[in-house]
Parts: structure tokens; C-alpha cells; sequence
């Protein structure tokens, strides 16, 4: 199917900027603008049900985990009790913890925290379900990212598929010889999963070994990146060009801001004919 | 002149004391078509990483003593330059495949060495041709056969146009009728265009008639270099090796008779009806409604072509896959209803890569990992546990890392360690997938003992004719996920017919 297709190198700057963006917005608001507009760029590739579910999934796993991590564990004042898990006062548990209490705040904060992984994260699918390994190999060399490292971001792309079917081999045959993931014992649970990740991993290494013997005796090598020619031309189009600049100038639109709001909150610099762009900052941003 | 002389190469690998290679000389001329063989772990594929600069480029190890092609040392050339005077291919399509679309894989490395794109256009189409894969150059390779998969890879390498082929069991994981295909492409590259090939494999019968000189290789050294046409008059060194000779007559599965097989009762275990499984994203039926009854004591193979559905047949059966339709049912129960943890101790399954299934830091602790799941008391654990190092000939590495050992060591223990929960049922996924005939068929033998001692019944999935012959009683055969044969070995093995149309002809 067409779709709006991304030079390689577009992908990766879209990528490196939203993620410097969440990281300098606070307001949800603002946040969940861009984890919308990521969600339109990933629904734009026209992704399959399968990829759909896996995405959800992953969105699925990642927001329950921070909101219900920060909504324990939050630790700033103030802090409203919503629910009390463990009180105080229960024998050994409560006394060790001083009870174990969910706070309204700490789910706020998750959210807002999932809001940011989970922008990064879909438009890490994004990249991951529309580049072939090449691509990424290509644009990386022309990005000047040393060769190796830019070999081991793409063989473990060229390895997801792989690396997931050997997992639910690894995962079923423990299983089939009775093995319960799921079970009383802590100890034997952990000790089988750690124990688990063993074949996975030495297959992981074998495959990576096989495959970098492959194209090294193929004449692939980080020092010859120049003299490399390359069949399928990869050039930027004016649609990545405009998304760029778009994205270049809301981050230093946000970088300048953030700088003028914290010059005005720290005594450091304050101008009232400013005060639209404080109020735009505090209450958006 | 003499395109590649070995002298006094020695190999040793970081780890090991010994050296995997020891006091090689050699030479092969120009235009040969040599056979390099020997047992599992002989150092076929060591020796050719060093022909082609693999070894010591992108493998640190001691090496001394030289490989010249042309005259010029290997080890002193950078790979770059060598990978266009030698290729090689690689067991697994799959761990050498980069790209995702055919004619970026066949560019990759002529884009390496800096050929213009007009140029590399040519050579794909050329390469394409003499693989005989015409017009697939805007196909998916994961759309693709394992046979066409390799094909590919072949065509990548010949679109280098190498003046030396090498080749390290280039057929293992396909069915006889793409073994053949490949075959007849590397004869044709050989013989047309004058190409050298040094093809290492298990599979002499095949290759045989193709060569023109065999390598035999033990413990690091070549122990026999000569033309074919004396290669095989005297074949005790490859009997002592347990290695395959192109004789029928001499052929293990001869000389030693059929494996022991009793009459199966009529107590049934399994049956399957009209069973059908589809994978999500796919227009076909991987399984296509089979049926059929299966008893205890029966010892059953599997056999049909790449992609006919074995392995996804045998997954069905042990309740790994939910099917699209039907139904497998043991002692009456359905599969499907029950969970695979509860199927323990009644299925056991050792997969085409037995190295999945190795997890635990000692052979020992491996196969005591079922029985102990099982909660089994210690005493009747260590016997358990004993028992089965005996019955599988393991007692010398009870203590060594599963990781450590050889290839035909670890299928060894990964079959005695599903066999450690006495399943009723054994399934096995092409064992014979990187392993000499002398470790097959002395795991085979093992396994297939004490099947019979215990009365419990094995399936095993495979497109090796020989291993049917001599281990299975009866033979299930599938084409395109149907069953189109259900009856005795012999019957299905005089029927040529049958044979091509489920590409198990060679």
C-alpha cells in the first residue's frame, strides 16, 4: 500500500527530536499532543492488525507499569492518599513500609512519565516497521555513526523477529517440560526465567556471529564506508525536508521558551512584555 | 596454475588447547570440484574460514602457516579484496540473509566494493539467471522457500564472481528435491564458467558424482586427498569415521540391519482429525485436514518437502499450536484443553535446533530440569537422573556446560533430557540437520531402544529417506499440508510417483 514514505534519515531526526521534546515538556496537555501526532505518523504506514495489537500491547504494558509504579512509589509532597494497599499498622509488611499507599499525584506523574516513553515507543515502531536493515545501515554511515555500532543497531532490528520466535520456542518447550512461569515459589520462578534468557542469548550471539561472518566476507566493512556505492538512491524529498524544519523549529521554539522561563522564575531576567509568552509556557508547555 | 596452496596450517581457537587444525597441506588447482567430508567437529568449517580470510580477519585464534590463492597469503589481504576471489555459503540461508527484498541482498555486496549501479543491475540479472530465479528481484525474501533462500544467498555470492566457491554444508536444512537444485546450479557454475568449489558436507551419496576429488578430514588433519575415481575403492576410513560412501551397498542402513522394530498394539494414544492450522498473515493452510490414528509402540516419521508442514504438523500434536480446526486428542483427551505444563511427562519435543531446549549449567542439572518440575523426591530424582545418563551414554559429560560440547553431543542431551520425563509420546524435528551419520545414528538407535524397551511411541520429522527406512515402521507422508501417504516405509519408497510429487526424489 502508498503511503507518505520517510527518507531513513528523517525517521532517525524525528526520532532524536521528539524524544528531547518530551523530555522538555511537562504539561500533559502538550505531551499527549505529541504522543497524538505520533500516533498519526505510525497510523500513516498503514500498519497491520497484527502490528496494532503488538503496538497497543506495548502501550498497554508501559502506562500501567509507571502509573501504577509512581502511583506507590511517589515520593514528593504534597501527596494525596487514595488507596491504602497495606496500612501502617499490619504486622512486619506495614511496620517495615510504613504502609504501602496508592497517591493521586503519583498517578498523575505516571501518566505524564508514560505519556513520554510511550511517544518515543510508537514512533520507535514506526521506525522499526518501515525500514529495512539496509536503510538503517545506509543512513547511519551517512550520519557518520561508526561502522560497528551502526552494524549492531541494525543486525538487532535484522534480529527482532528472530529473537521473538526463538523466545516462545525457549518459553513453550520449558513449559512442555513442566515448568510453570506462573508459580508459589519466587525463587524457582526467577530461577527460570534467568535460566530461560540462557538459550536465548547464546542464539542471539550465534545468529549475530553468522550473519556479521556474512557480510564481512561479502566486503561490508566501517573503514570502506566511502568507497560504497549503493543501488537504490536515498534521497531526501521535500516532504522530509518540511517535516524537519517543522520539527527543528518547535524544539527550539520550546528550548528558547523554557530558557525565558527559567531566566523569569529564577530572578534572573524578568520583562513584562513577556508576560503572554510566561503565561504560554507555564500554562502549555 | 595452482589458484590455493596450503602449508603447514595450523588453526587453534581462543578457548581450546588443542588445535582445531593441525599441519594441513594441500593444494587444489583450478577449476576442481572437491568434496571436503569427515565427522562432526573435524574442522571442515575452520578450514574453510581460513580459505576465504574469515579466520584470522573476523576470528582471533592462533594461526600459523599460510593460504595462498594466486600465490598471495589470504591471512595477509584484506577482506575486502579477498571476498571477490572467494565466496562463501553459509549452512543457514537464514543467518546470512541482511536485506529484506531479493535484489538489495544480491547488491549488498557488490555495493560493498564500490561497483557502479549500472554494473550491479547486470550482475543481479546475471546471478538471478544462473541461480535459475529469473525476475525475482523485487520479491520479499521472507515470502521465499528455504530452498529459494539459499538460492539467493548463492546468487549474492555469484554476482561477486568469485574465482573460488566455498560452500559448508550448503544443503542441510532443505528437502532432496532443492538439494538437488542446488547442486546442479553449483555443477553448472563449475562447469560452465570454470569456477573452483570446495563443497563441505555429510551428504558424500549426493555429491559424489558431481566431484572430482574428496577431502577426508579427522581431527584437524586431512587424512585422505584423492580423485574421485579412487576415493571409494577403498572405503574403510570413511566407515571407521562414520561417514557416508556413495556404495548403496556399503550404506549403514545395509550392513546394519533395520532397527529393531515390534509390531504395534492396537492401544491407541493419539488421534488427529481432520486437522487444519492457517498462520496469522498467510493466504494458505499450513495443515491441511489430516487424519490419522496412532498407537503405542509405533515409531512414526514425518517426511515431506520444506514448508509441507512437518514441523507445524508436530507442534499441532504437542499442543504448542491451537489448530484452525480439528482436533489432536491423547488417551481420549483433547491437546488443545490442556496446558502445555500439564502435557509434561505425556509429550516431550526436542525442536530442529536442540540448542533451544539446553538451559541449565550442567548436563546433569539438565536432565534432572523435567523430573524436578514434576516434583519428584530426590531419591527417585537421582535415579531418574542416573538412569537416563546410562541409557544415553552420557556419563563422561555428566558434569561439562550443555554449551560446551559438539553439535551431536548436544542433541544428545537435549533428547536425553526430554526423554528424562518418560514421555508417552516423543516428537523429533529433523534430527539429522547438521549431524554425521555416526552421531545420528547412534542418538537414533539410543532413542529408538528405549522407545521399544518402554512401549512409548516416537514421530520424528524428516526428509531423510535413509533414517525412515531404517528407524520408522510407518511413514506419514505430506505434501502442501495434506497427507498423501499413510502406510509402511517400503510401500512408499517403491513408489516414484509419490516421491517426486512430494519432492523427496533426489
Amino acid at each position: 500500500m502508498k503511503y507518505l514514505k520517510l527518507e531513513t534519515r528523517t525517521k532517525i531526526f524525528t526520532m532524536m527530536i521528539c524524544g528531547c521534546l518530551v523530555i522538555l515538556l511537562d504539561s500533559p496537555s502538550s505531551l499527549l499532543a505529541c504522543f497524538v501526532l505520533s500516533l498519526l505518523l505510525v497510523t500513516s504506514s498503514f500498519p497491520s492488525l497484527r502490528q496494532i495489537r503488538l503496538l497497543l500491547i506495548f502501550l498497554f504494558l508501559t502506562t500501567w507499569g509507571l502509573v501504577y509504579s509512581q502511583g506507590i512509589f511517589y515520593n514528593a509532597y504534597p501527596r494525596t492518599v487514595l488507596i491504602t494497599l497495606v496500612p501502617a499498622e499490619f504486622p512486619l509488611l506495614g511496620e517495615w513500609t510504613n504502609g504501602i499507599r496508592i497517591y493521586r499525584e503519583g498517578i498523575f506523574h505516571g501518566i505524564i512519565q508514560s505519556l513520554r516513553f510511550n511517544t518515543t515507543l510508537v514512533i520507535g515502531c514506526y521506525i522499526v516497521w518501515t525500514t529495512q536493515p539496509r536503510d538503517l545501515l545506509l543512513a547511519l554511515g551517512r550520519l557518520h555513526v561508526p561502522g560497528a555500532l551502526a552494524f549492531m543497531v541494525t543486525s538487532a532490528l535484522h534480529f527482532i523477529p528472530v529473537i521473538a520466535g526463538e523466545a516462545a520456542v525457549v518459553i513453550r518447550s520449558q513449559r512442555l517440560r513442566g515448568f510453570r512461569f506462573l508459580q508459589i515459589n519466587l525463587i524457582s520462578a526467577v530461577k527460570g526465567v534467568i535460566s530461560s534468557f540462557r538459550p536465548i542469548l547464546a542464539g542471539n550471539i550465534r545468529h549475530a556471529t553468522h550473519l556479521g561472518e556474512s557480510v564481512e566476507s561479502r566486503g561490508f566493512s566501517p573503514e570502506n564506508a566511502n568507497q560504497r556505492t549503493s543501488l537504490q538512491s536515498s534521497q531526501m524529498r521535500s516532504w522530509d525536508y518540511v517535516l524537519l524544519a517543522m520539527l527543528v523549529v518547535c524544539l527550539i521554539s520550546v528550548i528558547s521558551l523554557k530558557l525565558i522561563y527559567f531566566c523569569y522564575t529564577n530572578g534572573i531576567y524578568y520583562g513584562s512584555w513577556l508576560r503572554g509568552l510566561y503565561t504560554f509556557t507555564r500554562e502549555i508547555l | 596454475m595452482v589458484p590455493i596452496q596450503i602449508e603447514n596450517l595450523f588453526f587453534t581457537y581462543p578457548s581450546r588447547e588443542t588445535p582445531t587444525l593441525k599441519s594441513i597441506n594441500a593444494e587444489i588447482a583450478s577449476g576442481d570440484f572437491l568434496l571436503l567430508t569427515g565427522p562432526t567437529g573435524c574442522g571442515k568449517t575452520t578450514l574453510l574460514r581460513t580459505i576465504n580470510g574469515l579466520i584470522p580477519h573476523a576470528s582471533s585464534g592462533k594461526l600459523a602457516g599460510s593460504v595462498r590463492l594466486n600465490g598471495k597469503i589470504i591471512s595477509t589481504q584484506a577482506l575486502t579484496t579477498t571476498c571477490q576471489q572467494v565466496s562463501l555459503l553459509f549452512q543457514n540461508p537464514e543467518d546470512q540473509l541482511f536485506c529484506t527484498h531479493v535484489e538489495d541482498e544480491i547488491a549488498f555486496g557488490l555495493e560493498n566494493i564500490g561497483l557502479p549501479t549500472d554494473k550491479i543491475k547486470q550482475q543481479i540479472t546475471l546471478a538471478l539467471d544462473q541461480v535459475g530465479l529469473p525476475g525475482f528481484e523485487s520479491r520479499r525474501i521472507s515470502e521465499l522457500s528455504g530452498g529459494e533462500k539459499q538460492r539467493i544467498a548463492l546468487a549474492a555470492l555469484c554476482a561477486m564472481q568469485p574465482q573460488v566457491l566455498l560452500l559448508d554444508e550448503p544443503t542441510s536444512h532443505l528437502d532432496p528435491r532443492a538439494t538437488r537444485d542446488i547442486l546442479n546450479i553449483v555443477k553448472q557454475l563449475n562447469a560452465d564458467i570454470g569456477i573452483t568449489i570446495i563443497l563441505a558436507t555429510h551428504q558424500v551419496k549426493q555429491v559424489a558424482e558431481l566431484c572430482n576429488r574428496v577431502w577426508l578430514m579427522d581431527k584437524g588433519q586431512i587424512c585422505l586427498d584423492l580423485p574421485i575415481s579412487e576415493a571409494f575403492q577403498d572405503t574403510s576410513a570413511f566407515h571407521r569415521l562414520g561417514v557416508q560412501v556413495p556404495e548403496q551397498n556399503n550404506f549403514p542402513i545395509i550392513t546394519s540391519t533395520k532397527h529393531a522394530t515390534k509390531t504395534p498394539n492396537s492401544d491407541s494414544l493419539l488421534t488427529v482429525r481432520d486437522l487444519k492450522y492457517q498462520y496469522p498473515n498467510s493466504n494458505n493452510l499450513a495443515v491441511n485436514g489430516i487424519t490419522c490414528d496412532i498407537t503405542r509402540g509405533e515409531i512414526i516419521s514425518i517426511m515431506g518437502a520444506n514448508g509441507s508442514g512437518k514441523t507445524t504438523l508436530l507442534h499441532l500434536i504437542a499442543g504448542l499450536l491451537k489448530p484452525t480446526s480439528g482436533e489432536v486428542t491423547m488417551d481420549g483427551k483433547p491437546v488443545k484443553r490442556l496446558r502445555l505444563h500439564q502435557l509434561a511427562g505425556k509429550i516431550g519435543i526436542v525442536f530442529q535446533n536442540p540448542d533451544l531446549l539446553l538451559q541449565a549449567k550442567t548436563v546433569k542439572d539438565e536432565i534432572a530440569f523435567g523430573p524436578k518440575n514434576l516434583k519428584m523426591k530426590s531419591q527417585s530424582l537421582i535415579d531418574r537422573v542416573d538412569k537416563t545418563v546410562a541409557q544415553f551414554n552420557l556419563a563422561d559429560i555428566v558434569k561439562d556446560t550443555p554449551y560446551s560440547l559438539s553439535r551431536g553431543q548436544r542433541q544428545r542431551v537435549a533428547v536425553a533430557s526430554t526423554f528424562s520425563l518418560h514421555p508417552d509420546l516423543f516428537l523429533l524435528d529433523e534430527p539429522t540437520t547438521g549431524q554425521d551419520q555416526q552421531h545420528l545414528h547412534q542418538m537414533m538407535d539410543q532413542l529408538c531402544n528405549q522407545i521399544l524397551q518402554e512401549n512409548k511411541t516416537l514421530i520424528f520429522a524428516t526428509h531423510n529417506i535413509e533414517l525412515t527406512r531404517k528407524y520408522a515402521n510407518r511413514v506419514l507422508i505430506l505434501d502442501q499440508g495434506e497427507a498423501i501417504f499413510d502406510g509402511t516405509p517400503d510401500a512408499a519408497f517403491a513408489n516414484k510417483q509419490l516421491l517426486n510429487q512430494a519432492s523427496l526424489a533426489f
